[in-house]
């Protein structure tokens, strides 16, 4: 007992001293890079770089940093933002084929565009004048137009659908905004090594932009404010998405008839480049291939049913070997621990510190037989289409498909013993949408069915016109079994002032992505853990439990689109009315009608306007027109006050010219 | 009623009809020619009418064109047209107060004529080139003390109001060995800290040499075996050259261009340049830095500016232009042509710094830590020889030092790549070369020696960077440049508002103008009176208002509302309608008058 009690006293004693280890490793500056590679089933490649900066309090560590940007710290501190997420994002991440279950697939796919959500640590009542603030400078440092988002018809105040439990949060996409090159020149600027040494060199500009999905991120998570908590000072994390489709390598092997054979690839396949060694200032810079869980039980049966003759020395290594070969042996091969029959995903990490100029790190990744695999899908799918015609109203509908699989909602039967899975959905429209929400209609397996038995919890907030947009965040309670779920909403569409609309109006609107999120399902790698394993810290992201979501598309609605040179038309026309009204209203006043007629008997014509004005009254009065005989002396007498005339106006209009033009 | 206007016209027209036709006498009958005369008087009715429309346009022509006025706020463009022409000519000169006193001089009594002395030598050194903006020119008093163990003689001048109270430097026997206890004892005793009173003080001793030193406060002292005739040339250079001018040559920075912000703010920016990390990784102790060495300068600067500091390290940062091996100086050579091009804006993202809002200036100061394959990097001066402090400035942009690490002299082999830490001594000797170069930038002089045609002074070093006679330069050069800018920004805005007569000026720039003009005067109101610090604060904020009225956002948006677009609004509706009542108003006057002649010879006829 003695013993037990002092072994305990040891490891609480061993405990307290690795803290203590922890702790001092805490104080100073890390960097670490990653890259994780990943097949994915319709012959393309994942590749998602993960940058990570983390700094201790300024309290403790001061203000001068020697890895840490300095304008991200600035920023930080002059608008005392506590959390911060930034994306540049261009295509969309197909979810039915690449995954929406997986911890990468929830956090990094983003909506196309720009989406910036923030929160601060300020009072009520300044957060959106930081806010403002804030996409000023990012607006500046990112080289993208973000400070379209400052005025308050393009930002919304989520409550609990986006992120649970953060207040003074901020939310807003720009969804047209084009992401190039020029946003991500800034974004490496971040990095100590930028793209000159590390795996950020790979970073070959058309390569990357060639991709199905491009995704870059900037996370940054700072408590340099908060007092009592032990501070942790800041996080920066940067990540790039890509999907890219690898160009095949010359292999000799035939894909077998029916199945397809998958891309080999290999780094400089994918980039055009090589990895000439890490980053020197980066603690940690690896390369993770990771294959997914469904891939490698179908690799597993595959070789299962080949070698049915020798179950007995199947040894965990002869599946792999047998389905494909990777150039380089792996430093180390981590196994997802998780539940009892389900697969669970593989990583082979490669580390990049024994490669140099001479020696570059081009991993090739090589398939020896066909094999056709689908990814990890969400439990709902979800899309979003308008329905309606015309350019008065119409309706948006969010569709909620199962994919058929109801384990994800095992966990989540309630107390009454009845299986149910909590949806969220979050939806920003814009003013000109004016959203009916009392039309909120649900439809489960295509039947309607009232709001109460379904909803379970909403947060309205209706748009005024040009001062904010709609919110609204539904909390939906469904039962496992359903197949479909239709949420349907009408609107208006409204109009806009003629300088409200955009440089190209006839394009249309568009409404922000939807967010669906499963709040009570999680998603997280559970690796295998070993002392290691904890420094990466991809491998300590991957394994952070987060939410499943999933961002719908973006709708585009028409609205009615004026021509813009129609207030010039419109004065045109009725001042040319008004001046014929009054122009005419004159004349009558002035009109010697006996006189006009007594001069017409004489046959005396008035000049040319004159003809022409008696021509016109006879004309008008139904009378025929009695030639008038000008003698030849009057019309040259006529034709010499034109003239002069004619000289009149242009000595006019050429005075007008010298003087004002 | 429209409808019937005409046929009342005609109606008048028939009615009048009859009586034309009547024949009231056949006699006269036969002489009627009713192509030349008319019986009856013409009816005015139709010429009231055109001619009131026309009258009431010509009347509603004005408040036409006050409607569709563009709004401009008024500005005094003759006030600003008067300021900027006032600060080109006239150079801000601002009155200064000397005090020379004569220790120890037992035979000179005549007080006035050695003032006389001392202030036709200084005029002659002032006249000598023609005087910068923020100097002293002619506006100068002298006082004279002699200080002797018989008497205590003073010339007041002026409204010097301290007094040098005589026998104080009795038994001050410290005079050689110690210049700074000597300097705070003069201090203590002029007060020099407080008072503007610049003051130089000649100890004849019995010492041969003759040594000149100007204290860190406003004061000198020449002590030494010396003739007075001597101690009055060399006390008048130092007035001027060194009190006035801040001991700036030809060929130095002009002090009208400080690198201060037009909010009075200047941030440091410094940045360590690791330009390959693949071969050494340094660090600097920023905080020691900040703390110890640039505390004490941001803090003597404050009356001139307001700086804040910020540090970066960054890596993987080349030099863009190229150097050579030198066999005998054993390094590589980098001379002075090359400087242009050292700076690399592709690859040193120096950034502007978040923190500087608004038109703050950021000065940035690197240390270039040069790669292996080009270490030691040293800078070649023009006279082929190796620069001291391997560093250089540029102007308004701000330094550059290379520091060669010590691994490289040695030859070094990379065996780990650990972060190595530039040692605290090296750092103290990077930080002095450093503030050399504010300083520089700051338009001083960097060294301490000043060398004059009549005396080579030693000029002490303030812990702070700066002596209290070089903030007062600086804060000279501050007002004036504040004042120049806010002349030429303020004019540049008149001639801009003045050639965009349809531009929209809010209220706003007018009250931010008219503030700032205001601010001008009392700055250079300030002046003549001799009020240096008040007029320092005004025309810094005269400058900030008129550079807010320059960049206002009204005016830099497309805010102009062109002629041409009013001419294609109203033209459709005014041009036809002017043509009309026009024509109708020529018309009838033209009848009435053809009409009354035709009556009027018919009258004649008649009578």
């Amino acid at each position: 007992m003695v013993r037990l009690r002092s072994i305990l006293l040891f490891l609480v004693l061993f405990e307290s001293f690795g803290s203590i280890i922890a702790e001092e490793e805490e104080q100073i500056e890390q960097f670490s890079e990653a890259l994780l590679l990943r097949p994915l089933p319709d012959r393309k490649v994942l590749a998602h770089f993960h940058f990570e900066s983390k700094v201790p309090p300024t309290r403790t560590h001061g203000s001068h940093h020697h890895l840490f940007p300095k304008s991200i710290y600035q920023l930080v501190h002059k608008f005392r933002v506590r959390e911060m997420e930034l994306s540049f994002t261009q295509g969309r991440w197909n979810y039915g084929r690449w995954g929406g279950y997986d911890p990468i697939s929830s956090r990094n796919a983003k909506p196309p565009g720009v989406e910036l959500w923030a929160t601060f640590d300020v009072p009520q009542h300044q957060v959106d004048t930081s806010w403002r603030n804030l996409t000023h400078a990012l607006s500046g440092l990112f080289c993208a137009s973000i400070n379209f988002l400052e005025s308050s018809t393009a930002y919304s105040a989520p409550l609990w659908s986006f992120k649970s439990f953060a207040a003074n949060i901020r939310y807003g996409t720009l969804p047209r905004e084009a992401v190039c090159t020029e946003n991500l020149t800034p974004w490496l600027k971040l990095l100590p090594c930028r793209d000159k040494a590390g795996l950020s060199a790979l970073m070959d500009r058309p390569s990357i932009y060639r991709g199905f999905y491009h995704s870059q991120r900037l996370h940054l998570v700072s408590n340099e404010f908060d007092l009592a908590a032990a501070s942790s000072g800041m996080v920066l994390a940067q990540t790039l998405t890509v999907v890219l489709q690898p160009v095949t390598l010359g292999s000799g092997m035939t894909s077998s008839v029916g199945s397809i054979q998958q891309p080999s690839w290999s780094l400089s396949s994918l980039f055009g480049r090589k990895v000439s060694g890490s980053c020197v200032l980066s603690n940690a810079s690896n390369v993770y291939v990771q294959l997914e869980p469904n891939l490698v039980s179908e690799l597993k049966t595959i070789s299962e049913t080949q070698q049915q003759s020798d179950i007995e020395n199947l040894i965990s290594q002869a599946w792999s070997d047998m389905s494909f070969e990777m150039s380089h042996s792996a430093v180390r091969e981590i196994k997802e621990v998780y539940g009892f029959q389900k697969e669970s995903s593989l990583l082979y990490e490669f580390s990049l510190a024994n490669f140099s100029d001479s020696r570059p790190f081009d991993l090739e990744f090589r398939w020896k037989r066909p094999v056709t695999w689908s990814s990890q899908l969400a439990p709902l799918q979800a899309s979003r289409f308008l329905m309606g015609s015309g350019n008065e109203r119409g309706a948006i509908a969010i569709s909620l498909k199962s994919v058929g699989r109801s384990g994800y909602a095992k966990s989540s039967v309630n107390e009454e013993g009845r299986c149910s899975l909590r949806v969220d959905v979050f939806q920003v429209v814009p003013w000109y949408v004016k959203v009916y929400y009392h039309t909120l209609k649900v439809f489960l397996d295509e039947r309607l069915h009232s709001l109460a038995d379904v909803i379970e919890r909403t947060n309205v907030s209706p748009s005024e016109d040009k001062v904010s947009p709609g919110l609204i965040e539904i909390a939906l309670r469904l039962p496992c079994d359903v197949h479909s779920v239709i949420l349907t909403l009408e609107f208006d569409k409204g109009f806009l002032h003629i300088d409200e609309y955009p440089p190209d109006a006839n394009q249309g609107f568009d409404i922000p992505s939807a967010l669906i999120r499963f709040p009570e399902i999680k998603t997280k790698m559970h690796l295998f853990e070993d002392k290691s394993a904890c420094k990466s810290p991809i491998l300590s992201k991957l394994q952070e439990e987060s939410p499943v979501l999933w961002y719908t598309e973006v709708l585009l609605v028409p609205l009615t689109t004026p021509d813009f040179s129609m207030p010039y038309n419109v004065i045109t026309i009725t001042c040319t009315v008004f001046a014929l009204y009054f122009g005419s209203l004159l004349n009558a006043l002035r009109r010697r009608v006996e006189e006009e007629e007594r001069l017409l008997k004489t046959t005396k014509a008035s000049g040319l306007i004159g003809v022409l004005l008696s021509k016109l009254s006879t004309k008008l009065r139904g009378k025929p027109l009695e030639p008038p005989s000008s003698s030849s002396s009057s019309s040259s007498k006529v034709s010499y006050k034109l003239i002069l005339r004619v000289i009149l106006v242009a000595g006019i209009a050429a005075a007008w010219q010298y003087f004002f033009g | 009623m429209p409808e019937g206007a005409p046929q009342d016209s005609a109606m008048a027209e028939i009615s009048e009809a009859p009586t034309t036709s009547d024949p009231p006498n056949t006699k006269l009958e036969e002489d009627f020619d009713p192509k030349t005369m008319r019986k009856t008087k013409p009816g005015l009715k139709r010429l009231f009418l055109t001619l009131t429309v026309f009258i009431s346009f010509v009347i509603a022509l004005p408040f036409l064109l006050k409607s569709i006025e563009i709004y401009r706020a008024p500005l005094p463009f003759e006030d600003i047209d008067l300021l900027s022409t006032e600060m080109e000519k006239n150079l801000l000169l601002f009155p200064c107060q000397f005090q020379a006193v004569f220790v120890n001089f037992d035979d000179i009594t005549a007080v006035n004529e050695l003032g006389l002395l001392i202030n036709s030598h200084m005029q002659k050194l002032t006249s000598e080139n023609t005087p910068a903006c923020g100097t002293c020119g002619n506006n100068f008093t002298v006082a004279v003390t002699i200080d002797s163990n018989s008497n205590c003689i003073h010339r007041e001048s002026g409204s010097v109001n301290g007094k040098w109270q005589c026998g104080v430097l009795n038994g001050f026997d410290k005079l050689n060995d110690h210049d700074e206890a000597f300097d705070e004892y003069l201090a203590s005793v002029l007060d020099s800290k407080n008072r503007k009173v610049y003051t130089v003080v000649v100890v004849n001793t019995k010492q041969e040499d003759v040594r000149v030193i100007v204290g860190k406060h406003r004061h000198a002292w020449i002590a030494g075996k010396v003739s007075v005739e001597k101690a009055v040339e060399k006390m008048a250079e130092i007035f001027i050259k060194v009190f006035v001018n801040g001991g700036n040559e030809e060929g130095s920075i002009r002090g009208e261009f400080m690198p201060v912000g037009a909010d009075g703010k200047v941030v440091l920016s410094f940045s360590l340049l690791n330009s390959d990390p693949h071969d050494w990784v340094y660090d600097w102790d920023f905080k020691e830095l900040d703390e110890i060495l640039l505390a004490p300068v941001v803090d003597a600067l404050k009356p001139v500016a307001d700086i804040s500091v910020e540090s970066q390290v960054l890596y993987h940062t080349p030099k863009s232009s190229y150097s050579y091996w030198d066999d005998t100086q054993g390094s590589y050579i980098f001379s002075t042509k090359d400087l242009p091009f050292f700076v690399n804006s592709n690859e040193w993202h120096l950034d502007t710094s978040t923190a500087a809002g608004g038109r703050s200036k950021v000065l940035h100061f690197v240390l270039y830590v040069p790669s292996a394959k080009e270490c030691p990097l040293k800078l070649q001066l023009p006279n082929r020889e190796i620069s001291m402090t391997n560093g250089f400035i540029s102007p308004m942009w701000g330094g550059i030092i290379v520091w060669n690490p010590p691994a490289c002299v040695e030859n070094f082999q990379m065996q780990d790549l650990s972060r190595h830490k530039i040692s605290s001594e090296d750092l103290k000797m990077i930080s002095e070369v450093f503030m050399g170069q504010l300083r520089q930038l700051f338009g001083l002089k960097s060294d301490s020696l000043y060398v004059g045609r009549f005396a080579t002074s030693v000029l002490l070093t303030s812990e702070k960077g700066f002596a209290e006679w070089e903030l007062d330069v600086l804060s000279r050069h501050h007002t004036c440049f504040n004042l120049l800018q806010c002349g030429t920004t303020l004019g540049s805005l008149s001639r801009l508002v003045q050639s965009l007569p349809r531009m929209i000026i809010m209220d706003e720039i007018g009250k931010q103008v008219k503030y700032s003009l205001e601010a001008a005067k009392l700055s250079l109101g300030n002046v003549s009176l001799g009020y240096s610090d008040a007029s320092a604060v005004s025309s810094r904020k005269a400058r900030a208002l008129a550079e807010d009225a320059f960049y206002h956002p009204s005016m830099m948006s497309v805010s102009y509302y062109s002629f041409e677009h009013c001419f294609a609004v109203y033209s459709p509706f005014f041009l036809p309608v002017s043509l009309h009542v026009l024509l109708a108003v020529i018309r009838e006057w033209k009848r009435y008058k053809v009409e009354n002649r035709k009556y009027l010879a018919w009258k004649v006829k008649l009578e």
